[in-house]
């Protein structure tokens, strides 16, 4: 499923956990995505993504992450009927994880046979920080 | 009781190691097969087969953000 530009689908619509009570800045999510992808030998790229489906930080164009990130998750929402929390894809490629937390998403790409646990605990770590500096 | 004889240890040992390799290459196939893992708010988690539709449409969208990822830029 391609999804055109009018036909996007808002990723964060239902979300698994409560809204973000403040704006996350660029700024914030470009120095957390910084540091997670200083920290994570495996890490080929990654992004955030804001409540209303804009890219706050990522690697590489930003317009192509908005727009794959958001097949993603509708094609994730739809296979099992309600939205997801966790999505953990492999293939021989690499491996994609991908997470919600507070209206905020993250995605990221890695090698093959990267510690599944640790990345997400890396990433919902991530988005932690950056709601709670929100709120701040 | 007499030692067995020279081509009997050789054999065995070329047949251990084609044991050791068959394995390897079992679980080799094992662990690179692809996965698609959804888990869900309560802790409730669903894998889907890359033969199923929406197995399927995962990988074409996995297969895209790893496009956009690309390699991994050496230090």
């Amino acid at each position: 499923m391609r999804l055109g530009p009018g036909t996007r689908v808002g990723i964060l619509a239902e979300m698994a956990d409560g809204e973000t009570s403040g704006a996350v800045s660029e700024q914030a999510a470009e120095g957390a995505l910084a540091y997670l992808t200083e920290m994570s030998p495996d890490l080929r790229g990654a992004a955030i993504v804001g409540p209303d489906g804009a890219v706050l930080a990522a690697s590489g164009d930003a317009g192509r992450w908005r727009e794959d990130v958001a097949e993603l998750f509708a094609v994730a929402d739809g296979a099992g009927g309600e939205p997801v929390e966790q999505i953990h894809l492999g293939t021989e490629q690499g491996e994609v994880f991908a997470l919600r937390h507070a209206g905020l998403a993250a995605v990221a790409v890695s090698e093959r046979f990267a510690l599944a646990s640790l990345t997400f605990f890396d990433l919902r770590a991530l988005l932690r920080d950056l709601v709670a500096g929100a709120a701040a | 009781m007499t030692p067995p004889k020279p081509h009997r240890v050789l054999l065995d040992r070329v047949s251990g190691y084609a044991d050791e390799a068959a394995a390897y290459m079992r679980r080799r196939r094992a662990s690179r097969r692809p996965f698609a893992r959804l888990y869900y708010p309560g802790g409730r988690a669903e894998d889907h087969a890359d033969d199923s539709r929406a197995g399927a449409e995962l990988f074409v969208a996995a297969g895209r953000l790893i496009e956009i990822a690309g390699k991994r830029p050496k230090p």
